[in-house]
């Protein structure tokens, strides 16, 4: 298990990460979220000991990072997939990091055939697309066995079969009782197979909860066609309902399409038509996020 | 893509298990096997490497076959020597590339992430840059000797030669540890090489005239080249009226070569790594 305590970081006058705390869990996948500057690259960083906390803490089964004797085989990262020298082979690029970790050099040809690199083995990186180096990347993250991955979108530049390849592959490993915390800007990607995320926005902490909690958050929304707007609002007007007039259609939140369509008729308010949209997740984290975004499209 | 069973199954206390100092000596070991491959993998070392020999042989063969009826002509025991400025210069670049490349593509931040403790790298690479010194030095002593001797030399006499190569191979694995440390402050490459080319080419060679013997004696790259020795025609290009002895000049270059890491490492300590 992973526990965040207190992380905070200060750029200058900026604090890019604010008193964050949670926990990721054994044999769960954890989706780390956030809309651009919202600091999970930095507390990524700060949880492998790149950079120095202000304050707080990160353990790892009750050890900080920097205290483990050999990182890897506890931790595998990937912070950034540009992280190779142009001038190494991917296999040169791996049997030093082996090297470097005491790991036998066997494993090296493994975990090239575990990302389907054995035929790029002996080229040298600097040719590598992003999606190849985003796997070789994960070939090192994985050369240790390690328990916990501590992925930075690993998914960019990975194409279909690599996403599903991936999303199988962190699936297995928390089946198998290993802990994945995997930040990514594919809401969508993550809701897939993610079982908790932690939701931050200008740094803060907003959400630590299991995917379904959090979709669970915003109730559906029901759109009714009438020419009786007024009538229809009036009888659905109380606690917790709101209503939004969308030239002839109403936007209902806070009822379901059963209720509307109950009290529509106990009025005797014709309606033309009737629907209900569940939010997806995707929009529930962004209404989550959208007061913290740091850059919003115009 | 598939997935496969890793052959290596760890215990959970190899997993958890608290580092300890004598963990991080054996990580050093660990690190130095890392840089090995880094070291021995990579196309621009070995061009670094031919480039000191060429050099060498060109400049200690050329000063060998331009020498005039009224100059006296100089034995290869001392040509050898002549090129070695240069050669410190590629050993002091090869030092600075030893770490600027991990920093400016990132593996610096892979290898932090792989063993925190920064001092074992910084013995690795500090280990790793004088044994690049000491080979491009030897390379470009061999290959000086080699090139007088082709360029019409005579070999000359042997009583200095251990002694001259010795100071000379200081002065290179010096330069290297030094490069080192630059790149270990300055971070990038560019500015790590230029910066220590205009300090030993442009700012000491210029400035120099202007101060005292004193001052004199503690410039870097002056006190290096007096680890130099080449006969009585061998001269450095900053005078000084009143020169301390060798080992002094050492002292001072390994001065610098000493703080430079340091503060190298101390920089390492404190600032994030991206």
């Amino acid at each position: 298990m992973i526990t965040v305590t207190g992380l905070t970081k200060h750029y200058g006058d900026r604090t890019a990460v604010d008193d964050l705390t949670f926990t990721v869990a054994d044999g769960r996948v954890t989706g780390f979220v956030g809309p651009n500057g919202a600091g999970k690259s930095t507390t990524m960083r700060m949880m492998v000991g790149l950079t120095q906390p202000d304050a707080g803490e990160v353990r790892f089964g009750g050890v900080p990072y920097t205290n483990l004797r050999n990182p890897a085989r506890l931790v595998g990262t990937v912070l950034d997939p540009r992280c190779m020298h142009p001038g190494h082979t991917a296999r040169n690029h791996l049997r030093a990091m082996a090297a470097l970790s005491d790991i036998p050099a066997a494993r090296v040809d493994e975990v090239l055939g575990e990302v389907g690199l054995d035929s790029a083995a002996d080229q040298r990186t600097g040719g590598f697309s992003l999606g190849m180096r985003q796997r070789l990347a994960l070939a090192g993250a994985l050369l240790g066995n390690p328990q916990v991955l501590i992925l930075d979108e690993p998914s960019n530049g990975l194409d279909p079969d690599g996403i599903r390849w991936l999303r199988n592959h962190l699936t297995d490993f928390a089946r198998t009782g290993g802990s994945v915390f995997v930040s990514s800007h594919l809401i969508g990607e993550l809701a897939m197979f993610a079982d908790d995320l932690v939701v931050v926005g200008g740094g803060k902490l907003l959400a630590a909860e299991t995917v379904d909690a959090i979709a669970a958050r915003q109730s559906a929304t029901v759109v009714a066609e009438t020419t009786q707007h007024a009538e229809l609002a009036t009888v659905l007007a109380g606690p917790g309902v709101c209503v939004d007039t969308d030239g002839d259609r109403l936007v209902i939140r806070g009822a379901t399409k059963a209720a509307v369509s109950q009290l529509a008729f106990e009025h005797g308010i014709r309606l033309v038509g009737l629907s209900e949209t569940a939010p997806s997740l995707e929009d529930t984290l962004l209404d989550m996020t959208g007061a913290s975004a740091e850059f919003v499209s115009a | 893509m598939t997935t496969t069973i890793a052959t290596i199954p760890w215990t959970d206390d190899d997993r958890t298990a608290v580092r300890t100092h004598a963990d991080d000596l054996h990580a050093i070991t660990a690190a130095l096997r890392s840089e090995w491959i880094k070291l021995t993998s990579l196309r621009a070392n070995a061009v670094i490497l031919a480039l000191t020999a060429f050099i060498s042989a060109v400049i200690a063969g050329g000063l060998a076959a331009t020498a005039s009826a009224s100059d006296p002509a100089l034995p290869a025991s001392e040509l050898f020597i002549y090129p070695l400025p240069l050669v410190a210069m590629l050993a002091a670049v090869a030092g600075i590339l030893m770490f600027t490349s991990e920093a400016q593509h990132g593996t610096l931040a892979v290898i932090l992430a792989a063993r925190p403790a920064r001092w074992v790298l910084v013995t690795a690479k500090t280990v790793t840059a004088a044994g690049v010194g000491l080979a491009l030095g030897i390379a470009g002593m061999a290959a000086g000797f080699a090139g007088a001797a082709i360029g019409g030399a005579e070999l000359g006499g042997g009583s200095h030669l251990v002694t001259r190569a010795l100071w000379a191979s200081l002065y290179i694995v010096l330069a290297a540890l030094i490069g080192l440390g630059v790149g270990m402050i300055v971070r990038h490459t560019a500015a790590a090489i230029t910066g220590l080319l205009m300090w030993s080419f442009v700012v000491e060679s210029l400035f120099a005239p202007l101060l005292p013997d004193a001052v004199l004696h503690l410039l870097p790259f002056s006190a290096g080249y007096r680890l130099l020795d080449a006969g009585s025609q061998f001269e450095a290009p900053v005078v000084i009226a009143h020169q301390l002895a060798r080992p002094a000049y050492a002292a001072i270059f390994a001065g610098y070569a000493l703080v430079s890491l340091a503060v190298g490492t101390v920089l390492l300590y404190r600032r994030d790594t991206n």
